[in-house]
């Protein structure tokens, strides 16, 4: 093809480069001996990767991290997915409105929508730490469900439901039996994303931890700061693992142009 | 009384009133469409017969009940999409078999019922197929099949052949004609296609932004056109302004038309087919019902010329089937016959 | 339709919203502008007069700038590039830029204290080459934040270019040549001016994400190189001062709001240029 030229081939190649290489040289240096970080290392061991499990807090607080990402995602999708029906399916007054008020969230820094939760809900509320994790987590979330939502629905014609009724079902019935099933891989793609970015959250989860509930990021950002030894690089490893299941499935029910055409 | 009616009926969609003060009545049995330019209103009144869209004022009544305020999915209508609407998550079965499982019908008497209908519309092999697996015409009548299996008292069907190609869309409407007469369904239908329509219809609704132009059986719409927007749907394509003038009813230029005439009106638009006027040559002895004329232009249609004339009163189109093509520049000779001639009244 | 019980569907997210993200926000934003006795906005003039805070308010404005333009200039060519590579190659491209997306923000910019530490790469490198003596100190400066930040919020700008120049045809490029434009006439007066609204969405995430990013900051400037979102949490949980926390939080916010209104309204004003 001659409409891209030598030049911005190498340029593209190198702009992955660096999008890569990082997290390749991640991969290599967690397969290191030695007690520090080195790339690339002398020589290679699995021993980072068995220290990942013999610390006990990344365990806990891997469960921990995962407990708050599925009760979250699921009670956003409980929130979000009537929220998002209405406002793909029904025009009125306000709609373009409230949907901007659904999709804020994402507009206000985390650190501040965490502080703020934190000194509303276990402050002055004295809520429990971990409902406060759960309720921020819960909230900045939604915007994922709504937007994916919307988008399936979108994709499904309305005048399927509307045979639906014609044809007995109310509208409850319509929704569970020809709705759902015709938007189950938007709301498994929404899952997933609401769950890796709850699951990965640093900014607000720092204000909602404390003694006895932390989340796996929040235990991995202390540990780097006081050890600097390729065992975070193995986590890491894992963590990344786990990404590339996650996203074998979005790619399975939205496809990745979902990501390109916003 | 009919079985059907709409009394004064109101529609808008916000501040765009589609249907104002709409009113029609179908009997029992009868094959009623709705005909009409895009835009005009055919969707909304089928889907507020279905009870989609609610009126702002105004009644429909159904078997001597008001219909106005029944949920949908308590009425028992038929209703066939123009994009099919079929579930694509279930087979052709379970899609035929949706309407029944709703009204909660025996499991053996769906299966009886729903493989019967399949025969019905030719589809018997194809139960376990997902509408994605079937060409258009199939998912037509897997849609049909939907709406015919719950024995409607009411079938409605918006635009249900405009994605067929030519051929299987005639095939198609005589079948929809057969099953309906064969179950003596009342049927409300939506197109576009004139054609189409007169074909299948017992009675045609002409409608024009949103009001009825003309409701009547398909032969007297098709000759005696009461508007000049259903004349000019049919086909007529000439028009003349006639005045009362010393009780004789002549033209702009004084040329004096006789036609059969039973309301005396000081104004008449009148309305000719192209090959309803008659072409004869200068200087017969006839003077009332003819204009001279001069051939603009000429185009060979097969069994006949067209010729586009230019008179005193405006350009008209004629169809005659001279031997020989008349030259462009010749001076002709226009008779109006007088039983071809149709008083419309004027567009707005 | 009717009686219109549709819209009780909305409210418990619109509760959940008000309950939890309105009030909370509204609580800190009211709680700077209290006193005692009344109410005053002084305290945000204070804040600029401080220079201390003021560098770090616009060091946070600075690095955001600077990563926008960075990711700008490196995300343009390379999502031209993917947007005119065969449809069945361009996942690839697609699936390596949203990957690094969705990998922990800890891990990613763990992976540049790899790099950029006294032993990294970078440092081993310049070493053995001869470059430098001593092994530079590249962590926790403006320099190793931008990085990481760039690092992080790239693949936005590309997938946000690539969704929009995707659809310009190639076939105009070819006219246009055709019309006798030479590549960089046809480039600068189709493929930019197309790809505009991509590069405004791309721009406004990049620049956003930078201006309230957290973990990265901490990870990679620390106290070292503070930017307005560490030094919430240092005023919040280090310092206990929940006054000031509760104030560095409301600038953020209102520069936050002011950069996204201006950047909707420029580009509105833009596009009906554009079309009028
Ligand atoms: N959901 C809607 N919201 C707002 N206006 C609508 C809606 N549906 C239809 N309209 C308007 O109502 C008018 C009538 O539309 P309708 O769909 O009934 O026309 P139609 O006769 O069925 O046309 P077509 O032959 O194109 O299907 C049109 O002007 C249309 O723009
Ligand atoms: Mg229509």
């Amino acid at each position: 093809m001659n409409e891209k030229g030598k030049s911005l081939t190498l340029f593209t190649f190198l702009v992955y480069l660096f999008l890569i290489a990082p997290l390749l040289i991640i991969t290599v240096t967690a397969f290191g001996q030695s007690e520090f970080l080195k790339f690339p290392p002398d020589s290679f061991s699995i021993r980072w990767f068995l220290n990942v499990f013999e610390v006990e807090m990344f365990m806990r607080t891997f469960l921990i991290s995962l407990e708050v990402a599925c009760i979250a995602t699921f009670i956003a999708l409980l929130v979000g997915i009537p929220a998002a029906y209405v406002i793909s399916r029904y025009r009125f007054r306000g709609r373009k409105i409230l949907e901007s008020f659904f999709l804020s969230p994402v507009l206000i820094p985390q650190i501040v929508f965490g502080f703020s939760l934190f000194n509303y809900l276990v402050i002055k509320l004295r809520l429990p730490v971990f409902t406060g994790l759960l309720i921020g987590h819960t909230i900045f979330i939604i915007p994922y469900i709504i937007r994916v939502i919307s988008a399936s629905l979108a994709n499904f014609d309305y005048e399927i439901e509307e045979a639906a009724v014609i044809f007995g079902a109310n509208r409850i019935k319509t929704f569970f039996m020809i709705v759902l099933p015709n938007i189950s891989s938007g709301v498994v793609a929404g899952f997933i994303l609401a769950f890796i970015n709850s699951f990965n959250n640093v900014p607000i989860s720092v204000f909602l931890t404390g003694p006895g509930v932390s989340t796996l990021p929040i235990q991995m950002m202390s540990y780097v700061e006081y050890y600097f030894d390729p065992t975070i690089a193995a986590l890491s490893v894992l963590l990344m693992g786990m990404t590339t299941v996650l996203m074998f499935i979005i790619e399975r029910s939205l496809g990745l142009s979902y990501f390109t055409s916003k | 009384m009919a079985l059907l009616s709409l009394d004064d009926l109101t529609v808008s969609y916000g501040d765009n009133t589609v249907l104002e003060n709409f009113n029609l009545e179908i009997n029992q049995g009868e094959f009623v469409s709705l005909l009409g330019p895009s835009g005009c209103g055919k969707t909304t009144t089928l889907r507020a017969i279905a009870g989609f869209v609610n009126p702002g004022s105004g009644r429909i009544v159904f078997m001597g009940k008001d219909y106005t305020n029944i949920p949908v999915h308590k009425k028992q209508f038929g209703f066939v999409f123009q994009n099919y609407a079929l579930f694509p998550h279930m087979s052709v079965f379970d899609n035929v078999a949706f309407g029944l499982k709703m009204q909660k019908t025996p499991v053996a008497e769906i299966k009886k019922r729903v493989q019967e209908m399949l025969e019905l519309v030719g589809l018997e092999g194809f139960a376990q197929r997902h509408p994605g697996e079937l060409s258009g015409g199939q998912q037509q009548r897997v849609a049909l099949a939907r709406a015919l299996v719950i024995k409607p008292d009411l079938l409605l069907l918006d635009e249900p052949l405009s994605n067929l190609d030519a051929k299987l869309r005639v095939e198609m409407r005589v079948e929809i004609r057969n099953i309906q007469q064969q179950l003596n369904l009342t049927t409300v239908y939506v197109t576009h296609d004139q054609e189409e329509c007169f074909s299948i219809s017992d009675r045609v609704v002409v409608m024009k932004d949103g009001k009825i132009e003309q409701y009547d059986q398909p032969e007297v719409i098709y000759r005696y056109p009461m508007t000049e927007f259903v004349a000019r749907f049919v086909g007529f394509e000439n028009f003349l302004d006639l005045k009362e003038k010393d009780g004789r009813l002549v033209t702009n230029n004084g040329i004096e038309f006789k036609l059969d005439r039973n309301d005396e009106l000081a104004k008449y638009r009148v309305a000719v087919r192209p090959d309803d006027i008659v072409i004869k040559e200068v200087g017969g002895d006839r003077t009332a019902n003819v204009l001279t004329a001069k051939v603009k232009i000429s185009t060979f249609l097969g069994k006949e010329y067209q010729y586009l004339v230019e008179t005193e009163l405006g350009e008209f189109v004629v169809n005659a089937a001279t031997v020989n093509r008349i030259k462009n520049g010749e001076q002709i000779e226009l008779y109006f016959p007088e039983e071809n001639i149709r008083i419309v009244k004027e567009a707005l | 339709m009717k009686y219109r019980l549709h819209y009780l569907l909305l409210i418990p997210a619109i509760l959940f919203l008000i309950l939890f993200l309105v009030i909370p926000l509204f609580i800190t934003l009211l709680s700077t502008v209290r006193t005692d006795g009344g109410w005053t906005l002084s305290r945000y003039p204070v804040f600029f007069q401080d220079f201390y805070l003021r560098d770090i308010y616009f060091r946070t404005l600075k690095i955001a700038a600077i990563t926008t333009l960075a990711a700008a200039v490196m995300g343009f060519p390379t999502s031209y590039y993917i947007s005119r590579t065969a449809k069945k190659y361009r996942g690839i491209y697609i699936i390596l830029a949203v990957f690094p997306l969705l990998t922990s923000p800890v891990v990613r910019s763990f992976s540049w204290m790899i790099i950029l530490g006294k032993n990294g790469i970078v440092n081993d490198f310049l070493v053995r080459i001869g470059f430098i003596g001593e092994p530079l100190n590249l962590l926790y400066t403006e320099f190793s934040v931008i990085m990481g930040l760039l690092y992080l919020f790239l693949p936005l700008m590309i997938l946000s270019l690539v969704g929009v120049m995707e659809n310009i045809d190639s076939e105009l490029l070819r006219a246009a040549e055709s019309l006798g434009a030479s590549r960089l006439t046809a480039f600068l007066k189709i493929v930019l001016p197309l790809s505009l609204p991509g590069l405004v969405i791309g721009a406004s995430l990049v620049f956003t994400g930078s201006l309230t990013a957290y973990t990265t900051p901490m990870l990679l400037g620390g106290d070292k190189t503070q930017v307005l979102s560490t030094l919430v949490y240092k005023n919040a949980l280090a310092l206990f001062d929940w006054q000031q926390a509760s104030l560095v939080a409301s600038i953020m916010v209102i520069t936050t709001f002011t950069v996204v209104i201006s950047i909707n309204w420029f580009s509105g004003k833009f596009n009906r240029g554009e079309a009028g």
